[in-house]
């Protein structure tokens, strides 16, 4: 049940090399569609050159990056309900 | 057998399920099941009245409404049927299909009473489906979850109560929130749709139910909230601010929750957000979008409910620390797992981008923009925990050497259906749209917001790549996540059990002077009576008894007749 070296550990990464490498590439067609076709959105920010693709960046870092926080605040060890309750 | 309201045969089914053997007995759910449908043929209109004790019962209304929701239900009760399958014992089949049943019966309340009656069917038949998990950890979760379901019942009868006094009508109809009746319903509704602080026993319960059960509930309970707040409640604006919050919590929770059916539960709630955002703002596009959401969210949360149980089914965990590696046993549960994740990621193509458009375009049109960003920043986190998490730490991101195969085949078809129903609704929207409450003009399809939603997706998916490969993607650890349901479990206790006590000390003490009275009482008439002043004419303590309530029968006799 541990991590080790194994076969399906590189065939892993390697498939992980290729899903960076098509999604690298679709972030490149992103890019130049939006300097030919125009993209409009609700609110006028949302105009601006690569929005969409900035929010998205950022939004999911700073979930994650609160996400750390937070575990500092209300993650508990696994067994922390079962002392506290009874089976009655 | 039409005008029966739809749903009931299949309670009615589900008690007779004891005695019928296994296969028998899945064809008859299915039977069941069409035959309920069959039902909806009837129409629009109110089909099946029943007077009682002076109220007008209504137990059969349909409408543009209630019609989408019951054809979902429909579909959700057949899939858990297929799902099923390979369970020999009768007990979860009987719960799974009198809850469907008796969900698709609220649909078609037409009045409260009725409402309320099916609305606590669903709380007392879904309890079972946490019950067998036949775990202590499930029993407990079961009863809190029983009780915020009761609760929620008993707090929509009053509000009904309290409405027929005031208008002297217990119609199910749009209602204006305001007086103690309405906030009462709108309350009783609100902890079903698992609104913010209402939410603990969702994610408590569903994720302690059997691999099947936590399937069906994904279901059908909140949607059937997400339906009465539609019924009821369409337009208030109160809605939008707790969807928003509804849609944004959840996903911090579940960034860091390390069971994957626990994270779906904490999605599951993001998702009600979207569709409670929608029904607060009321307009005909909104409620299109709320109804279309819940319609598709059905579908891929069953999904990713049954892949995430197919792999609790086969590898014995669900917990992301214990999983991974296993795309080379069980591909076809993981390609069925992406497909559920990218519909709930609203890519193009899938069913979630063709229901989700119109909620945003609607909330855009409201000029709400807080709310909108609101909403956009949840898109982006549903595809944290929903979109990647749950595919990346099930299948891929750590070799654990677990020898394990395939699902069995049932499990297989049914995803492989949902599956399919994800992708068909994403590309051919148009039928799912003929059906919703209101006339659709509305082509999702248009290049601007398909290149903005692809962007907006890409280069979130462009921000794991670059946490992972930098290593600074948190690790899954074992633990488990505080949530709202921390103050009835923990806070509630520790303030709770010193009340208790000092409490119990001073009844204790209230009691023992009690007995000290009573004690000195009856000392002092057993020393009267004994005494030699009493004389013959007192007997014993009894006669002296008698004397004293003769008394007191006479007193009051006496002041009564002056009265």
């Amino acid at each position: 049940m541990t991590d080790k070296p194994t076969q399906n550990t590189a065939d892993m990464q390697k498939m992980g090399k290729h899903f960076t490498r098509i999604l690298l590439g679709i972030a490149v067609i992103l890019a130049i569609l939006e300097l030919f076709l125009h993209r409009h959105g609700v609110a006028p920010i949302e105009d601006s050159f690569m929005f969409p693709a900035i929010f998205g960046f950022l939004a999911f870092m700073f979930i994650v990056q609160v996400g750390k926080w937070l575990r500092l605040m209300i993650m508990r060890r696994e067994d922390y309900y079962e002392g506290g309750e009874s089976d009655d | 057998m039409t005008s029966l309201p739809p749903g009931l045969l299949m309670i009615l089914a589900a008690a007779a399920l004891p005695f019928v053997p296994h296969v028998a007995r899945q064809m008859m759910m299915l039977g069941a099941i069409a035959l309920s449908a069959y039902g909806l043929m009837l129409g629009a209109g109110t089909h099946l009245v029943w007077d009682v004790l002076g109220f007008e019962l209504i137990l059969y209304r349909a409408d543009t409404l209630s019609f989408p929701f019951a054809v979902i239900f429909h579909i959700a009760a057949a899939l858990n049927v297929i799902y099923s399958w390979h369970d020999k014992h009768w007990s979860q089949h009987c719960a799974a299909l009198s809850y469907a049943g008796a969900a698709i019966a609220a649909l078609h309340a037409g009045d409260l009473i009725t409402l309320f009656i099916w609305w606590e069917a669903t709380a007392v038949t879904s309890v079972f489906l946490i019950l067998a998990a036949g775990t202590p950890t499930a029993r407990r979760a079961a009863m809190r979850y029983l009780i915020f379901q009761v609760l929620s019942g008993v707090l929509l009868l009053a509000g009904a109560a309290i409405y027929e006094a005031n208008t002297g009508s217990i119609a199910f109809v749009a209602m204006t929130l305001g007086d103690t009746a309405t906030w009462l319903i709108f309350i009783a509704f609100g902890i079903k749709a698992a609104f913010p602080l209402l939410n603990g026993w969702l994610q408590d319960a569903y994720p302690e139910a059997t691999v099947t059960g936590t399937v069906a509930l994904s279901a059908f309970t909140t949607k059937l909230a997400i339906y009465a707040l539609a019924r009821g409640f369409a337009g208030t604006e109160y809605l939008i601010l707790i969807g928003a919050a509804m849609t944004a919590l959840p996903v911090f929770f579940a960034v860091i929750e390390n069971d994957l059916r626990r994270v779906l539960a904490f999605s599951l709630n993001n998702q009600l957000g979207f569709m409670v955002v929608a029904v607060g703002i009321g307009s005909e596009l909104a409620l299109n979008g709320a109804v279309a959401h819940a319609f598709v969210h059905i579908i891929y949360k069953a999904l990713l409910f049954m892949s995430m149980g197919a792999v609790l089914h086969q590898v014995g965990t669900i917990k992301a620390s214990e999983l991974g590696g296993i795309y080379k046993n069980m591909p076809f549960t993981m390609i069925c797992c992406v497909i559920g994740a990218m519909s709930i990621s609203a890519f193009p193509l899938f069913s979630g981008f063709v229901a989700k458009s119109l909620t945003m375009t609607a909330l855009g049109d409201t000029g709400i923009m807080w709310a909108y960003f609101v909403l956009l920043f949840a898109s982006a986190g549903v595809l944290e925990h929903s979109g990647i998490k749950i595919p990346y730490f099930a299948f891929f991101a750590h070799d654990r050497g677990f020898e394990t195969t395939e699902a069995p085949l049932n499990m297989r078809v049914a995803m492989g259906i949902a599956a399919f129903l994800c992708i068909a609704i994403g590309v051919f929207p148009a039928p799912l749209y003929n059906i919703l409450p209101y006339a659709v003009d509305y082509h999702p399809y248009d290049a601007s917001h398909v290149m903005g939603q692809m962007q907006l997706l890409i280069f979130a998916m462009l921000a794991f790549v670059v946490l992972i490969r930098m290593r600074l993607y948190p690790p899954e650890v074992p633990s488990v996540v505080l949530n709202s349901d921390w103050f009835y479990r923990r806070l509630a206790p520790q303030i709770g059990r010193p009340v208790l006590r000092a409490v119990m000390l001073v009844w204790e003490s209230f009691l023992c002077q009690m007995r000290r009275f009573i004690g000195a009482f009856w000392f002092f008439t057993y020393k009267l009576v004994r005494s030699p002043a009493a004389g013959p004419t007192i007997p014993g303590p009894a006669a002296l008894v008698q004397l004293i309530l003769l008394l007191a029968v006479l007193s009051i006799g006496y002041v009564a007749a002056l009265g």
